[in-house]
């Protein structure tokens, strides 16, 4: 019997090995399922109100009405994610009695997941079919309180939102409780765990809220660049002749430039929003990860099994993607981690500068940019560097473990 | 997008009023247009040949008039035959994209508005237009045919197309290439204003001669302003004479200075709309001794013409301003020159980041060899790991924390917030000011550490790994070397080679700063000029900061394989093939 394990499955197999990259990859489930559950976690919105004559679900409308297209897609994955779970548990079933592999049911999941929450974006884009949120932004008097108590809702377990100002409550420090007296909403006596900011906002919601945005930046701008680098890298290396010298001297031109400073002139000329922030890191980080391809492609392009490939009549197109960059495209992956590692702190300090994302938006540098403002206000400075902080170590972790696995010279 | 901005101007001029929003104010905008040269076509530059008398004859018509007169006019432009002159004002004025020319010229509502919109844009053509319109326009003043009211206009319009026919004074930072134009603006007034002054007898061209030596000899510019004061008229003489003589520089300057201050209006180049004949003679006597000297610039040669094609376009104007490393002036208010803003940034920015690769290097080095001697003990797993929390921690986020608990005095008050002197650091001594400076640099340079050293702790213990595991250690070993020997002799030497070729990152690094760290310090170096300059819309300063970066990034890399060879004589050029 031929030992049948495959390449992934070896990685895999060393990868368990390192204790520290091992854990970081079980953290990033919670940090993962912390920015889909947002909401849920944190909301002004009750999920139950009943105002004395009718009974409405507001956090349920509010879900498809968010104000920023990320905690949208965010909230229909948190939409879908209990479906999916269902389907995919029956699925699973089925597919584990064809004797389907471990890794690819896994792949499977996780394309099933992505697919249903894209579907689901899509549908309650159309306005017709969008819950409308009728629940208006309603504060009570301690009389109406009192007097009337059948007004009353079901909170989240942090009833604050990630835009709910208060300007009541400014600059308070963490575990500041509203006196009684000054309370006005159904919410208000909920201590404010990490304290507020300029404008009254909770600091620990906004941080939960920052984390969709981080996660996002640095997913996205990552998938754009590991793109443009493997498809340029994988073409320069396998035509070679002009293809190869064209892609490298523009990999050498847009290297050449610092990359913050030009994602930052790029940011500044073209407009500070996240969306353009992701697209400006992903087009400039690009030249790394297209060398990397091109070096290993230039290696594989010379075996034996290319030639076979193409002497059996297959097209350049399926030669490079399904023969070529299955074996070639391991050191981008494991710079990928690192690569978000890196588009998140971008992101925070194109954001501490001004040129990031915009106020209202709740984000890890936003918060920090409050902080520099004014060094009274340690909490705004202490907690998302301290997010931050893990985030990127998770992250960095993970790749290092990556990185050990993948090389054979490490491998016992 | 902002890329390109617009003109500041035309977007109040929409038929809606406020169109679009500029941060740019309309002096910045045009200073900026003038030195980029954004008023030349992009690649091929054909104006040359071009006929321009027919525009620049309908952009002079609607110069001379006010908006009521445009208003009263709006409606032959609007039912215009075919053929007449007032067809080929409407085509004239279509051409120039007024925004919704057509629709408002029809609904005789906008007829005020789009009178003033005209009339900016009529102006904005003759700016655009340049020196190709001079000319006809100069051919315009020229015809006795004209009437009163055309010169008026043609008058108006050279006053758009040429900027500062006559300039008076030195820029702030005065060069040698000004002085012509200077003179000569000086002397065409000379010639028609020296009969006006008295001669001044000797004894007071002494007191002058000294009292002028003595301005020259000022450095300072407020000095040398309280010191122009209670000058004569009369004197003026004496002032045109230093000027149009043999003089040096920082005479000709004081002189020019001075004689801008007493001169209120040496020639006259603009009229107002209503102006009477002989007004106009006379500005129009000034453009002509202004356009007979450059008669060749303004009309010239075939080959030249030809030459333009290519030469005279924006492209070719930025490539030569790159080759020749001339960045111009700031688009700021203070037209300080770029380089000088570069290099006074430089000096702030290259100490620091030199203190901070010299500690990088003799922290990581050490450090990467003791993990790697000591492979797999707790020693190696400590360092390691606290390496790695290090390597995670941004720049900037270590600089907010450290200003946050060493320097605002909530809870320490270690080190200062901002800067990199005290105040009155000046009149310090030596040993005092290198003391306060460093005092002041010590955080920052931490945070530009603290991530590069971790990575190169990292990157020395794998280079000295590998070399470790290599057979020649073996043999080292084999035969009796002290362990020490070996590390320090055999391996280290190997070891460092990969490491010392990282000294690429060195002299960019140098050069570039840290745009957050210097931000967040408050320290006036390279990384705060970008910052500065991006914020601002500093277009030069930003192209310039760009270029430098991006040659220096290039010089080093190709230092980095030339020390390759010098480092590793494994490594040569020749034994390839």
């Amino acid at each position: 019997m031929i030992n049948s394990e495959s390449y992934f499955d070896i990685v895999w197999r060393q990868f368990k090995k390192n204790r520290f990259a091992f854990v970081s990859l079980w953290i990033l489930a919670p940090l993962f399922l912390m920015a889909i559950f947002a909401p849920a976690i944190a909301s002004n919105q009750p999920f139950v109100f009943y105002d004395g004559d009718e009974v409405l679900f507001p956090w349920f409308r509010s879900l498809f009405n968010p104000s920023e297209p990320v905690d949208f897609s965010f909230n229909m994955a948190m939409i879908g994610f209990f479906p999916c779970l269902l389907v995919l548990l029956v699925l699973n079933y089925k597919w584990k009695r064809n004797g389907i592999a471990g890794r690819r049911r896994l792949l499977r999941a996780g394309a099933l997941y992505i697919a249903i929450t894209i579907v689901l974006c899509v549908a309650f884009s159309f306005d017709a079919i969008r819950p409308k949120n009728r629940y208006l932004a309603r504060t009570f008097t301690e009389e109406q309180f009192r007097s009337n108590n059948l007004n009353y809702g079901i909170y989240s377990p942090i009833p604050f939102g990630p835009r709910e100002q208060d300007l009541g409550a400014v600059f308070e420090g963490p575990g500041y409780i509203k006196p009684e007296a000054l309370q006005k909403g159904s919410n208000d006596g909920f201590p404010h765990i990490l304290g507020t900011d300029n404008t009254g906002r909770d600091v620990l919601v906004q941080m939960i809220y920052g984390t969709r945005i981080s996660l996002t930046v640095g997913f996205v701008a990552v998938a754009i660049y590991l793109a443009i680098g493997v498809i340029l890298g994988a073409v320069a290396g396998y035509f070679g002749g002009m293809v190869d010298i064209t892609v490298c001297r523009i990999i050498e031109i847009v290297m050449l430039f610092p990359s913050f400073f030009l994602i930052l002139t790029l940011v500044a000329l073209i407009g500070p929003s996240i969306y353009i922030i992701m697209v400006v890191i992903g087009i400039t980080g690009w030249p790394g990860i297209a060398r990397l391809i091109r070096g290993e492609v230039l290696k594989q392009r010379s075996i034996d099994y290319v030639a076979a490939a193409r002497a059996l009549g297959t097209s350049h197109g399926r030669v490079i993607f399904r023969h070529i960059l299955p074996n070639a495209i391991s050191p981008a992956l494991v710079s990928a981690p690192f690569g978000i590692a890196g588009a998140i702190i971008t992101e925070a300090g194109l954001s501490l500068l001004g040129f990031g994302v915009r106020p209202p938006t709740p984000s890890w540098g936003t918060l920090l940019r409050l902080g520099n403002s004014n060094y009274s206000y340690w909490w705004l400075i202490v907690m998302p560097a301290l997010a931050m902080f893990m985030t990127v170590t998770i992250f960095n972790l993970v790749g290092s473990g990556l990185r050990d696995a993948m090389d054979p010279k490490l491998r016992v | 997008m902002q890329l390109a901005p617009g003109d500041p101007l035309l977007n109040q001029m929409g038929s809606t009023g406020v169109a679009g929003q500029s941060s740019q104010t309309r002096e910045a905008f045009l200073i900026q247009k003038r030195d980029l040269k954004l008023d030349k076509p992009l690649i091929l530059n054909f104006n040359y040949f071009r006929d321009y008398t027919e525009p620049v004859h309908i952009a002079a018509h609607y110069a001379s008039m006010t908006d009521e007169q445009i208003v009263a006019e709006l409606p032959a432009l609007a039912d215009a035959k075919p053929g007449s002159p007032e067809a080929a004002r409407r085509l004239f004025l279509k051409r120039l994209d007024i925004e919704g020319f057509d629709r408002r010229l029809a609904d005789s509502d906008h007829g005020y508005r789009l009178a003033k919109a005209i009339n900016c844009y009529v102006g904005i053509y003759c700016e655009d237009t340049g020196v190709h319109g001079v000319s006809s326009a100069m051919a315009i003043l020229d015809a006795d045919s004209m009437d009163l009211q055309q010169k008026v206009g043609a008058i108006r319009c050279l006053n758009r197309m040429v900027v500062d026919p006559f300039v008076y004074t030195y820029s702030r930072y005065p060069t040698n290439e000004e002085t012509r134009a200077i003179v000569s603006a000086w002397s065409t007034w000379w010639k028609r204003a020296e009969p006006t002054f008295a001669k001044l007898d000797l004894g007071r061209r002494e007191a002058l001669e000294a009292r002028f030596e003595a301005l020259v000899a000022e450095t300072s510019r407020g000095k040398l302003f309280a010191g122009m004061e209670d000058f004569d008229r009369d004197d003026m003489r004496f002032f045109a004479e230093k000027l149009l003589g043999d003089s040096t520089l920082r005479q000709k300057v004081v002189a020019s200075l001075g004689l801008r201050l007493y001169i209120g209006k040496p020639l006259l180049i603009d009229v107002p709309r209503d102006a009477d004949a002989r007004l106009v003679r006379e500005v129009m006597e000034n453009w002509f001794a202004y356009f007979e000297p450059r008669q060749n610039e303004y009309v010239p040669d075939i080959p030249t013409k030809l030459w333009a094609v290519v030469a005279d376009t924006q492209y070719a104007y930025m490539v030569k301003r790159l080759a020749t490393f001339n960045f111009g002036r700031s688009a700021l208010k203070t037209r300080e020159p770029v380089s000088d803003k570069i290099v006074a940034a430089v000096i702030v920015s290259a100490p620091l980041m030199f203190m901070a690769s010299i500690a990088i290097y003799l922290i990581a080095v050490p450090l990467g060899i003791i993990c790697a001697v000591n492979r797999g003990k707790w020693i190696d797993r400590f360092i390691s790991l606290s390496l790695f929390l290090l390597y995670s921690i941004p720049p900037f986020v270590a600089g907010m924390l450290f200003l946050l608990f060493f320097c605002y005095g909530s809870y320490f008050k270690w080190f200062p917030m901002l800067g990199l002197h005290s105040e009155g650091a000046e009149s310090f001594g030596f040993l005092h000011y290198l003391t306060d400076y460093l005092w002041h640099a010590f955080l920052p340079v931490i945070c530009l550490s603290l991530f590069s050293l971790a990575g190169m702790a990292m990157y020395a213990r794998t280079s000295m790994l590998d070399v470790i595991g290599q057979d020649y250690i073996r043999t080292a070993r084999a035969k009796g070397v002290p362990e020490s020997k070996v590390i320090m002799k055999h391996g280290l030497r190997n070891a460092l080679i990969p490491i010392i070729t990282l000294f690429s990152g060195f002299l960019p690094a140098m050069l570039g700063g840290s745009v957050l760290v210097e931000f967040l310090f408050g320290i006036p170096g390279m990384g705060q000029l970008s910052w500065l300059s991006i914020e601002q819309k500093d277009f030069p300063t930003l192209m310039a900061l760009i270029y430098i970066d991006a040659i220096v990034v290039m010089v080093s890399i190709l230092l980095t394989d030339l020390m390759y060879v010098f480092v590793d004589p494994r490594i040569s050029f020749e034994s390839q093939g």
